[in-house]
């Protein structure tokens, strides 16, 4: 496992309207080999930092490096070969198959129409074994659950082949079952695969329990970035979230569980 | 659940493209020639040759409005996008409008390319006020981009007709029959083979850009992540729109609801990518309007006036057709 930082953003600024900033200097890095998790209330700037790391959005401040190289360097062929994106909810506008879909995550590595040959056919199919939506390949998300979709997605990701994996709350609209199907494979990825992952959550204990590293951000900030066990404390949550906590201590699992009261 | 074979997993190939596009294009010979049969008067050589010359202004003008309006629809991912819903069609009207009442005033001399060009000018101005108007965040709200494409074609209706009274009472016939969109015998074959050549140029780049659009399907922020260039792709498209809109409208006038069939017609046969969609949309199109006009023709031969412009046929189809993909479309939003 690398120890190399993958993907950082330092001090990032960004504001949609003037004179109203959502990222007041947030920072955060997430290495090859680990997943980090973003937590934090709404309207905190998770999403908004998930899109500035994503190149989507260019701060007004501060700078995001990918492999120590500005983001703003990359081309969007360059950028897509590098870093992939699970948006929060599985939907397509049109009714692809999952092998359509699949396959779009070979765009950056094809030619100018997209046309996929052995090679990319051989990685999709790799990515849809990853994520176990094989047995779907003639199937529209439409036509899937949840749960599936959201596999789906992850396998057009992966069919990217990136370093850095970029997620956007993909487990809110899940059962617990798939939540954890999703944070297993997040896991995985991390520590089997050697990507940088990069999750937004609002589940505290369920990100507890899987990342590496914790990144809590309130008011376009980064308040408190670090390993689960540094991170968890009460003083650090409830000025996260402006609600009492506490904090349960269940046998011997070193990551206590969160209660709001 | 047993694992399917590797053979399961299937590519559109470029094999496959050549032989869709040779079969359309030998499907839209037969109903030229079909078409150009059709008719009451005898079918002499002249006969011919100007029904073939207007056949090939409606395919060009049916080609043009389907695939823009296909890539509208992918762009914005939402099927109810087109040219003529989206405003982009009457304004293109009122520039040509404009140069001719100006030029039948004799106040402007508008030449063999003046026509598409203001037809052009008014294109991208109300491409530029639709965009202006849905965009936010830089993003595009399709529905508010859809509402403003309704109101700036109100304006624009109400712009042409304003436009008609300062004009000559003896034009004003013309001009109404042009302005439902209308493809006549006499097109000038300059002005046929300089649009023709833009419309074909922007299907092209449309065709390159079928990957794109299937990637935009799923979200500006997935799309731009797969390494779609979302921003310059939106200013394209809408550029390539609005050149195949204003080359159609120099044609025929604003002609309705073809982008909005036609394109859909062809997701329902082979599906949603949009590599074979643009081909499809464009070769359908063009047979589409070849036969909608083959049927005005035929029964402009029977009524007192001459003439049916083929913009009453696909406006009767079309109506309905758009209220029924609204219902769909509301049904969705509601569940």
């Amino acid at each position: 496992m690398s120890d190399r930082h993958v993907i950082q953003a330092a001090e990032v600024e960004f504001e949609y309207r003037p004179g109203q900033p959502v990222l007041r200097g947030a920072s955060l890095t997430a290495s090859a080999g680990k997943l980090v998790c973003v937590l934090g209330p709404n309207g905190s700037g998770k999403t908004t930092l998930l899109r500035c790391l994503l190149g989507q959005l260019r701060p007004c401040g501060g700078r995001i490096l990918l492999d120590g190289k500005p983001l703003g360097r990359y081309s969007p062929r360059g950028l897509a070969r590098l870093m992939a994106y699970v948006p929060q909810t599985p939907r397509s506008a049109f009714a692809f198959t999952v092998q359509e879909l699949v396959l779009m995550g070979r765009l950056a590595h094809t030619g100018l129409l997209g046309l996929a040959g052995a090679q990319d056919l051989a990685v999709a199919r790799q990515a849809m074994i990853m994520t176990g939506t094989l047995p779907f390949v003639s199937r529209t998300l439409e036509e899937l659950s949840g749960g599936e979709a959201q596999c789906a997605m992850i396998a057009r990701a992966l069919a990217q082949q990136p370093s850095v994996m970029l997620l956007d709350e993909p487990t809110s609209q899940l059962d617990i079952r798939n939540q954890l199907q999703i944070h297993r494979m997040m896991q995985r990825l991390a520590h089997d695969w050697g990507m940088a992952v990069v999750c937004i959550s609002h589940d505290v204990n369920l990100a507890a329990r899987f990342a590496d590293e914790l990144a809590l951000m309130r008011e376009g900030q980064v308040l408190a970035a670090g390993q689960p066990l540094d991170v968890m404390r009460e003083d650090i949550l409830e000025k996260t979230y402006d609600v009492h906590v506490e904090l349960i201590r269940a046998g011997d699992d070193p990551i206590p569980f969160l209660r709001a009261r | 659940m047993s694992e399917p074979p590797a053979e399961t997993l299937q590519a559109l190939s470029a094999g496959r493209l050549l032989r869709d596009g040779l079969i359309l294009l030998a499907a839209a010979i037969v109903v030229a020639g079909a078409c150009s049969m059709v008719g009451v008067a005898e079918l002499t050589v002249n006969v011919w040759r100007m029904r073939l010359l207007r056949l090939a202004t409606a395919s060009a003008v049916g080609s043009a409005l389907a695939a823009a309006g296909m890539a509208l629809q992918a762009l914005l991912r939402n099927p109810l996008a087109e040219p003529y819903v989206l405003g982009v069609s009457s304004g293109a009207g009122v520039g040509v409008l404009v140069g001719s009442v100006l030029a039948a005033r004799g106040l402007f001399r508008i030449g063999w390319a003046g026509t598409p060009a203001l037809a052009l000018a008014g294109a991208v101005g109300s491409c530029l006020v639709v965009y202006g108007v849905a965009q936010r965040r830089g993003r595009l709200d399709p529905y508010v981009l859809l509402l403003s494409g309704v109101i700036v074609n109100v304006f624009n209706g109400a712009l042409m007709l304003a436009i008609l009274l300062l004009s000559r009472s003896a034009d004003i016939i013309n001009f109404v029959g042009w302005g439902m969109g209308q493809i006549g015998d006499a097109t000038d074959a300059s002005l046929l083979w300089l649009c023709a050549a833009f419309i074909l140029a922007a299907w092209s780049v449309l065709f390159l850009r079928g990957a794109w659009f299937n990637a935009l399907g799923l979200g500006d922020d997935v799309a731009g992540s797969a390494g779609v260039p979302v921003h310059w792709l939106r200013v394209e498209t809408f550029a390539l729109a609005a050149l195949m809109t204003a080359a159609a409208v120099a044609l025929a006038g604003p002609v309705g609801f073809v982008g909005l069939i036609v394109p859909h017609v062809c997701r329902m046969i082979i599906g949603a990518d949009h590599r074979r969609l643009v081909l499809f949309s464009g070769f359908v199109g063009a047979m589409f309007l070849m036969l909608a006009d083959t049927l005005c023709r035929t029964v402009g031969e029977w009524v007192s006036v001459g003439s049916v412009p083929v913009g009453i046929i696909t406006a009767i189809s079309g109506g309905p057709f758009f209220i029924h993909l609204l219902r769909g479309r509301l049904k969705e939003s509601s569940a």
